[in-house]
């Protein structure tokens, strides 16, 4: 009796299981398709939903058409260097927020908090002007420094630094080391799972970044892959195919650093709790 | 309750606690003073340079006629004397804030979702990571993926027409009543994974023996649900508004991508007014007057909910 229960319960929530994945990568699932069949109408009537038929014509056309290993490399280039910028950034500045000892702390604190609710738009212009005056327009570098640092990052990393034991810290002095060293050898260990999710977060970010880039760079040859996107959109929007592939091309990529780094990103997050 | 507390990782916010207050020599003090600015000087620099100073620049630009064009002068309060009198910017706002009735949504189906993950069985793991893939994704991709489906003769239209839902074919997209609630739903579907992942966290944190307690005692899983798991949900379920609540305000990428404001000004959301207004129509000026104006309906706004929250018991600081 209670066995027959248990099914009946198990599949009641499989079911629902499978109707959030169906709802969350339908739209993805069926991209795919598309993207395999070429010539045939997205906008079909009943739609193929399925594949009936998988060729990777699209794919071969829309490479040799936008040279993506240059718009991949663009972008890795600018990921990266944006996440270790960003996280070198944002835990030496949380660092002395969370440990140390000194007036205007709080202050300082509250000051940065309050800065995550200005709108990004309202920003724009006055950061392209000061773009501009460094005179690093249309180079990756102006794409990159606007977000090298963020609140977000800060604010998170300092609730990691608060959650080392301060211990740690008076052993290292004890030891007779450096501020920086005992900041580099004995606390950022301690916050690897907290670095590990604002890594992932900031390298997301950047990957799928396609306005600002667009902004303060001329040459399309340096776009990174979600403004070429974009650029490809507004191009050849007849030209289905060709798009879908494209899309699958630039979504691919993160969803695989996504599956492979999520077991850290995930206990990151949900801290040590098991689940 | 303080930050640490309302912050998704609780495991990492004890030490807070057991911070003592030692008195230190005052020498000790400024030395440890000047080593934090030093650490702190890289960060605060580049803040300053890309978070502060627009903030700090854009009054006197504000005040000016600033554009690529024409000669710069000082105007006043011309700039907000037209913005005010600007029916696409009202219309912006109100869009803006219309936005918002996405957020308890969002709380609704990502805390829904999360009960439903968290539990141990077969291929588990396979479904978080699969709710997560829209998280990942950039817009642009999103919104082309949903700019088809969406269409007059996509795939939705013959799914809600095969079930019965609607007896005609709706270019949801292009349709003034529509178009910014579908926005709010693409919005929804691709952040429910984010705000899963925190609720999840949660709901782990909640002891197990608590829960045990309750069913012993005859609880049934409802009143577990609305008697625990919800009041020690209560901290999370306050930050995921937060952070949503900032998302909708400031949405951007999505009506960027698939409406760019329209039908007529439908979807017109003030960040993406802003920048029609900076970046295509030249008009510095007047953009920054209007980012002026929005930053201080969002501060009033933030000041108002924070001051609930006070009185819920909550203390944000």
């Amino acid at each position: 009796m209670k066995k027959s229960m248990n099914i009946v319960k198990k599949l009641f929530l499989y079911f629902w299981l499978i109707v959030f994945a169906i709802f969350m990568m339908g739209p993805f699932l069926w991209l795919l398709s598309v993207s395999l069949m070429p010539g045939k109408n997205v906008f079909s009537f009943p739609p193929a939903i399925f594949p009936s038929f998988i060729d990777f014509k699209n794919y071969i056309d829309v490479w040799k058409y936008m040279d993506f290993f240059k718009y991949i490399w663009n972008t890795v280039v600018i990921s990266v260097l944006g996440v270790v910028l960003s996280i070198f950034f944002s835990c030496l500045t949380a660092y002395p927020l969370a440990v140390f000892k000194f007036k205007g702390r709080n202050a300082i604190f509250l000051v940065l908090v309050s800065t995550m609710i200005i709108p990004a738009a309202a920003g724009l212009v006055v950061n392209y002007l000061t773009i501009k005056a460094l005179g690093v327009m249309d180079t990756y570098l102006a794409v990159i420094l606007p977000s090298a640092v963020s609140v977000f990052n800060i604010f998170l990393m300092r609730q990691a630094f608060i959650g080392v034991p301060l211990e740690i810290r008076d052993s290292g002095r004890i030891d007779g080391a450096s501020e920086f060293r005992i900041w580099y050898q004995l606390m950022m260990p301690m916050v690897k799972p907290a670095i590990a999710v604002i890594g992932l977060l900031e390298f997301m970010a950047m990957w799928n970044n396609f306005l600002w880039p667009i902004i303060v760079l001329n040459d399309t040859n340096k776009y990174p892959l979600a403004s070429a996107l974009s650029f490809l959109n507004g191009q050849f929007s007849y030209n289905f195919g060709w798009i879908a592939a494209g899309t699958m091309i630039s979504v691919i990529p993160i969803i695989v650093v996504f599956l492979f780094t999520q077991k850290y990103y995930m206990e990151g997050i949900s801290g040590a709790v098991k689940g | 309750m303080n930050w640490a507390d309302f912050w998704y990782l609780p495991n990492f916010s004890k030490g807070a606690l057991q911070m003592k207050r030692n008195h230190n020599s005052s020498k000790k003090i400024n030395s440890e003073a000047k080593t934090a600015w030093l650490f702190m000087a890289p960060g605060l620099i580049l803040l300053c340079l890309f978070v502060f100073w627009p903030i700090i620049y854009s009054v006197p630009l504000a005040f000016t006629n600033y554009s690529v064009i024409a000669e710069t002068e000082f105007v006043g309060l011309d700039n907000f004397v037209k913005a005010f009198h600007d029916v696409d910017f009202i219309a912006s706002l109100k869009n803006s804030l219309l936005y918002v009735i996405v957020v308890p949504f969002i709380q609704f189906f990502s805390i829904l979702m999360a009960i439903l993950v968290n539990r141990k069985m077969k291929g588990i793991r396979f479904f978080r990571s699969a709710y997560y893939i829209p998280v990942v994704t950039s817009m642009v991709a999103v919104s082309i993926i949903w700019g088809w489906l969406l269409s007059q003769n996509g795939v939705i239209n013959y799914l809600l027409m095969y079930v019965g839902i609607i007896d005609k074919k709706i270019s949801w997209l292009s349709n003034y009543n529509t178009a910014l609630w579908v926005l709010m739903f693409i919005t929804m579907w691709k952040g429910l994974g984010y705000y899963m992942m925190i609720y999840l966290a949660g709901l782990q944190a909640i002891p197990l023996d608590l829960v045990e307690a309750a069913r012993i005692d005859g609880a049934n899983r409802w009143q577990v649900i609305r008697k625990i798991t919800i009041p020690l949900l209560k901290p999370y379920v306050f930050f995921c508004s937060l952070i949503s609540l900032m998302g909708a305000i400031r949405v951007f990428d999505e009506v960027f991508v698939l409406t760019s404001g329209g039908p007529g000004n439908a979807t017109l959301t003030s960040s993406l007014y802003i920048y029609q207004q900076g970046f295509q129509k030249f008009n510095f000026g007047y953009s920054s007057a209007l980012g002026l104006i929005v930053s201080v309906f969002i501060v009033v706004l933030s000041v108002i909910v924070f001051f609930f929250n006070r009185k819920g018991g909550v203390n944000p600081y």
